[in-house]
């Protein structure tokens, strides 16, 4: 306050003239310090907003939206390797037999699925003397030596197992360390015309001429494009296996009404005999648990009624929907089935006096042969009618009748098939042709199928688990005030790695490793996803943020700005003030 | 469920299996191990006992085992899977959670008979576990776990035990162990039948048949007392068993007389077809058999009938077996005196209640009267003769007792507490970390008419955001546990009655009582006042800041000088106002006309201007509220 009169126009300017005259140059002390009060405001908004921003760890989106669309346009294929060995010590096939296979192949390949094979073909004609290749193989490591031209004695009088064997020993032998890797078709002549498509990743036919390329290569081409390559069927949308890649089978004895009779069952020792190789079988796809129960008072909710022309109680097809009485029946989810994983229930329906015996009636009008059914991602029903059901109930109903062992390995065998179907295979394949024949493994799943299936559940899992990556990127972009922690980040950022060291495995062809990853993939994305603190948006919306600045920044910016500006105009009238008296002084003088 | 199923039909023909291995050899000609089905075992019981103020105590009681197994946990008959895996998992050697509502009335249904000393339970819920895991640190993690699990199970805010602030580790106070156990209790917990269906649940017969059949809900919520209890214990010899029992005492309509019927809207037609035995009792307090036809009658014929040894009680037994659709068992009873019914009395009633008054402090009070029958049973009139009790508190955080002003009066004088006080182990608690655990044994002569003890506490402060949606309700301290352990309660039957219920009564059961929840309101904030605070502060900055600025920033002598040419030419606002009111006073009209003709569209200019602005303004705020 007290160099007040030198900086401004100053009393001594004010008093001697009049308000428009000023002799001495406008100070710039007020002006300097309103200014650098605005200025150090605005320095200090950026400050302001970082430290009240939410903390949100920043999520790869782009990567993530990249990497799908890639996905989406070209699905990863595997490398497969198909070779044709024809054992013919005589005929000399032409190569355009190799040309016309792989074109039934290409053929296969029009829908592009995810899964899919990246298929290379060779053919070999074996004649015990000579040694043809047609076609490329990939390495040499991988073509097969010739020298089994033997085998079309060996397999003449032996059954199908023994020779399935054999083939498996000799491909072992022939093809080097490719064994895992190739599927092959064994051609040769023979009176009766069949095929027959083993446990391994090899089939083998009988054709009546070599020379009859057209009808020889169509079998060729649907051996490997519809069943090796395939399945047959291919469906695979649905992959029953929770994202942390363990399943629970639950396998429950429902007991209708015990006051009719009560059944019980030792399923600790055949279940796990019967099902010990399949969860063996499946172990890299999915950990498989077994669980088993008994339950009673356990009614079905749809209706049953009786057919006269089968003497049955029938449930129709169209009823099913409603058999499943989840009111009554308490199967419950396993607490080994923590976290994320995928409980599948198996129920045996043991019915009641009044509805028994219990048939599934087809569309057709038929009885059911299995008495089975399923429903995707959920498990299967087989009805089981105990024996002589149409007499009067057990003199003592204390005493527990318990599952024929035979009809309890039946009922297992029921639910492999149903398994299989749950795993998007066929429960058995039935051909109209009957030149086909498929030889089943007592795994429940032969090598080729299990093949497929790790094709289709790597695929599924990178799949899936880029679309919860992407839908949680997109619900972090749509709220704005929604807290991300760094371990959402951390976790998003290795699923992407993961969902990566997946796609490279693919092309590489390692396919237990790229399994491996896209289920740590996948997990990893839905741990992201469902992670707890997700659901944790701020508290303190957009509304509470201005209501807590407003009161203290709406004054003291208008006293800042208003200073500022009055400030900045003085400042310019002073001076335009102070120029004119200069000039009138200089032209004065 | 059902309609979003996909479901497709299996006509498979099936895929022919030829099964490796032979199945049939390894099993044996029956092919079922039949050793280990028929050991799995259930049974039911329900036990009918008259209370002297005419009420009914109806105790449910069910009992599953499942022997020792290496497929417990997976492969089960009768037993519930998701108990066996529960105590696989988290390594359980005992377990007992109740859910009650409502209080037993020690003074009148009976303090020291086994069926109250084992079954009466404080209201809302209560639960406690040991472990057969190493650490503590695992413990604790464990009984985090299992309180989730649990609350998943029971439909019930289990879960709240897990914090360590609502469990903690007695010692000896409520069971001698080795600190394995975890002690944890939520007063508030309402019960109903959301926790009572996945307890039925757990039973094979569920309510569909047998005794289960007459849990009536809308007969049983009716009730004064109701307490659903869950007891298991693990052990490598005896493999898992379960007790399931229910507690109602209810009020039958007539006062003369009441059957099974009137009771509960239900009678029992049939056992449950899994139970090894399915049993009712009626059991008659007090006197011994020919007596109690003076009081009461029993119509219905029983199918036994046995006298504990000591003649405290008279069971009747009837067998579900026997009775059928046709004729259903419907035991009646007529009184005809009830008031020569006694009943067995703790040696002390026990009861707690608050001292005080304000938010700021207050002190806690448990009283102990002598009942009179006992004290003349036991007094020999010599000073060597002593009572031992045991006291187990467990208050929150929040409520913060200062221990060393325990005060224990004996029949209205205080005492030294070394005198009365045997043994005393204090957990004090810690600020939102554990609660404060009080476990105190004391011996008190025989000849005590009355005891009581004080402890003075502050109420704590929460911090805002640990105050529940109904701050202004309180806060409940749970139940206190004082057990007497010098008096045994227990009633020894006949080995010809093999019954479960009745054989837990031979047990050592130490007469205990819980003391009432104590309701604690603490001081509740002005939950808006953050707010206040912040934009209070914010306005005093904004004025501070203003000031400043314009005191640095303005000339005073400039703007004195300004505003004395301005006067020159125009005047100020308020002698314009002054001249134009004494105008108007004089009536000089023509000079106001003048006036306002001439400012009136400069000032309309004006008011458009700041309109538009402000409209502006308030727009593109709209705007970037909403875009944002």
């Amino acid at each position: 306050m007290a160099d007040e009169t030198n900086s401004g126009t100053g009393t001594d300017a004010g008093t001697s003239t009049e308000s428009n005259q000023r002799t001495t140059k406008p100070g710039t002390k007020r002006l300097f310090l309103t200014v650098s009060i605005l200025v150090s405001f605005l320095l200090g908004v950026p400050f302001l907003l970082k430290s009240t921003e939410i903390h949100r760890s920043p999520l790869p989106s782009a990567a993530i939206s990249s990497l799908s669309d890639h996905l989406q346009s070209k699905p990863p294929s595997f490398p497969c390797h198909f070779q044709a060995i024809f054992l013919s010590p005589s005929i000399q096939p032409d190569s355009s037999l190799s040309l016309s296979i792989a074109e039934k192949l290409n053929a296969h390949l029009t829908t592009q699925t995810c899964g899919n094979c990246n298929f290379t073909f060779s053919a070999t004609v074996d004649s015990g003397s000579s040694c043809h290749h047609l076609g490329n193989a990939p390495s040499d490591a991988c073509q097969w030596r010739c020298g089994g031209a033997g085998l079309v004695d060996a397999i003449a009088d032996r059954d199908d197992r023994e020779v399935d064997e054999l083939l498996q020993s000799t491909v072992n032998k022939r093809t080097g360390g490719c064994a895992g890797r190739v599927y092959s078709v064994f051609v040769m002549e023979g009176e009766r015309e069949r095929v027959v498509v083993g446990k391994h990743r090899h089939a083998w036919m009988v054709v009546k001429k070599l020379d009859d390329s057209a009808s020889v290569s169509l079998m060729i081409g649907t051996v490997f494009g519809d069943y090796f390559m395939r399945g047959g069927v291919g469906k695979g949308e649905y992959v029953p296996v929770g994202s942390d890649g363990n399943v629970v089978l639950s396998y429950s004895l429902l007991n209708s009404d015990p006051s009719d009779w009560v059944y019980d069952w030792g399923f600790q020792m055949t279940g796990e005999v019967l099902l010990g190789p399949v969860m063996e079988a499946l172990a890299p796809v999915a950990n498989i648990t077994i669980e088993s129960q008994v339950l009673y008072h356990a009614p079905k909710s749809s209706t049953s009624y009786w057919d006269d022309k089968l003497e049955v109680y029938v449930v129709n097809t169209r009823d099913l929907p409603f058999f499943v009485n989840s009111n009554e029946w308490h199967l419950d989810t396993s607490l080994s089935a923590s976290g994320r994983s995928k409980v599948l229930q198996f129920v045996v329906y043991v019915p009641s006096a009044s509805e028994c015996p219990l048939y599934i009636r087809t569309p057709e009008g038929e009885m059911s042969k299995t008495n089975a059914f399923i429903s995707p991602m959920w498990g299967g029903v087989a009805i089981w009618n105990p024996p002589g059901c149409s007499m009067q109930s057990q003199e003592d109903p204390l005493v527990r009748d318990s599952l024929p062992p035979q009809e309890l390995e039946k009922i297992i065998e029921i639910f492999i098939g149903q398994l299989r179907l749950l795993f998007g295979l066929n429960s058995s394949y039935v051909e109209s042709n009957p030149i086909y024949k498929f030889l089943a493994s007592e795994k429940g799943f032969t090598d080729w199928e299990l093949d497929l299936l790790y094709r289709q559940h790597t695929c599924f899992n990178l799949l899936s688990g880029l679309s919860t990556l992407q839908s949680l990127s997109r619900l972090v972009e749509s709220l704005p005030r929604m807290i991300v922690m760094d371990e959402i980040g951390k976790q998003v950022e290795l699923s992407l790695e993961a969902a990566n060291l997946a796609k490279r495995n693919i092309s590489h062809g390692i396919n237990n490793a790229s399994a491996l990853s896209s289920t740590r993939a996948r997990a990893l994305a839905e741990d992201a996803f469902f992670h707890p603190s997700i659901m944790s948006i701020s508290y303190s919306s957009m509304e509470h943020y201005f209501a807590i600045y407003m009161p203290f920044f709406a004054p003291v910016t208008l006293h800042v700005l208003l200073a500022a500006m009055k400030e900045v105009k003085r400042y310019y009238a002073e001076r335009s003030k102070y120029l004119t008296f200069r000039a009138s002084k200089v032209k004065s003088s | 469920m059902a309609s979003q199923m996909l479901l497709s039909l299996l006509v498979f023909y099936f895929y022919s299996f030829h099964l490796a291995r032979p199945i049939h050899c390894s099993l044996g000609s029956n092919g079922i191990d039949t050793a280990s089905v028929s050991k799995e075992e259930f049974s039911e019981e329900l036990l009918l006992k008259p209370l002297p103020d005419r009420k009914v105590l109806a105790h449910f009681h069910f009992t599953s085992t499942s022997p020792p197994s290496a497929s417990n946990g997976r492969h089960h008959h009768l037993f519930p899977k998701s108990i066996a895996q529960l105590v696989k998992k988290y390594k359980i050697k005992e377990l007992e959670l109740s859910f009650t509502q409502g209080r037993w009335n020690y003074d009148r249904w009976g303090a020291s008979d086994p069926l109250s000393t084992r079954n009466a339970k404080p209201p809302g819920v209560e639960l406690w576990a040991r472990f057969d895991v190493l650490t503590k640190e695992e413990i604790d993690t464990t009984w985090g776990n299992l309180t989730n699990s649990l609350s998943g199970l029971f439909c019930a805010s289990i879960n709240f035990l897990e914090s360590s602030t609502s469990h903690s580790t007695p010692l000896w106070g409520f069971l001698p162990n080795n600190g394995d156990l975890r002690y944890g209790a939520l007063p508030r917990e309402a019960v109903c039948t959301e926790n009572l269906t996945p307890w039925l649940k757990l039973l094979p017969c569920r309510d569909k048949a047998g005794i289960a059949t007459l849990l009536d809900r809308p007969s049983i919520y009716r009730g004064h007392y109701h307490s659903q209890r869950l007891k298991l214990r693990s052990d490598r010899l005896n493999g898992i068993v379960i007790e399931q029992t229910l507690s109602a005492v209810l009020q039958p309509s007539d006062r003369t007389s009441w059957s099974m019927y009137q009771l509960f809207k239900k009678i029992i037609t049939e056992k449950c077809a899994l139970a090894k035995s399915s049993r009712v009792f009626v059991e008659i307090e007090g006197n011994l058999g020919s007596k109690n036809e003076n009081i009461l009658e029993l119509v219905g014929e029983a199918d036994m009938v046995v006298n504990d040894q000591n003649g405290h009680s008279t069971i009747y037994q009837y067998n579900v077996e026997r009775y059928s659709e046709h004729e259903p068992l419907d035991i009646m009873v007529n009184w005809r005196d009830p008031l020569q019914l006694s009943f067995l009395q703790a040696p002390f009633h026990a009861s707690r209640f608050l001292m005080g008054s304000g938010n700021e402090r207050g002190s806690i009070a448990i009283s102990l009267q002598s009942a009179r029958n006992f004290t003349k049973g036991l007094y020999d009139g010599s000073n060597n003769c002593f009572t031992k009790v045991v006291v187990f508190q467990v208050v929150p955080w929040y409520v913060k007792v200062y221990y060393h002003t325990l005060r224990i009066y004996v029949d209205g004088e205080i005492r030294d507490t070394k005198d009365v006080v045997e043994k005393i182990n204090i957990t004090p608690s810690e600020d939102k970390v554990s609660p404060g655990t009080l476990e105190m044994m004391l011996r008190f002569p025989c000849g005590m008419i009355s005891a009581a003890l004080t402890l003075d506490f502050d109420k704590g402060f929460l911090h805002i955001d640990e105050y529940p949606p109904d701050a202004n309700q309180g806060f409940d301290i749970p139940s206190a546990l004082v057990s007497f352990p010098d008096f045994i309660s227990s009633r020894i039957y006949p080995d010809s009655i093999s019954s479960p219920l009745l054989h837990s009564y031979k047990g050592r059961n130490v007469v205990k009582s819980y003391t009432e929840v104590l309701l604690v309101p603490l001081t509740t904030p002005d939950f808006s006042m953050p707010y206040n605070v912040i934009t209070f502060t914010c306005t005093v900055l904004a004025l501070y800041f203003g000031s400043m600025i314009n005191v640095l920033r303005r000339r005073i002598s400039e703007e004195e000088r300004l505003a004395k040419s301005n006067d020159k030419r125009r005047p100020g606002f308020i002698p314009l106002l002054i001249s134009r009111i004494t105008n108007k006073i004089r009536g000089r009209k023509e000079d106001l006309a003048d006036q306002s003709q001439s400012s009136q569209p400069l000032l309309g200019h004006k008011v458009i201007f700041k309109v538009v602005l402000i409209a502006v303004v308030a727009t593109l705020w709209h705007y970037f509220l909403n875009t944002s």
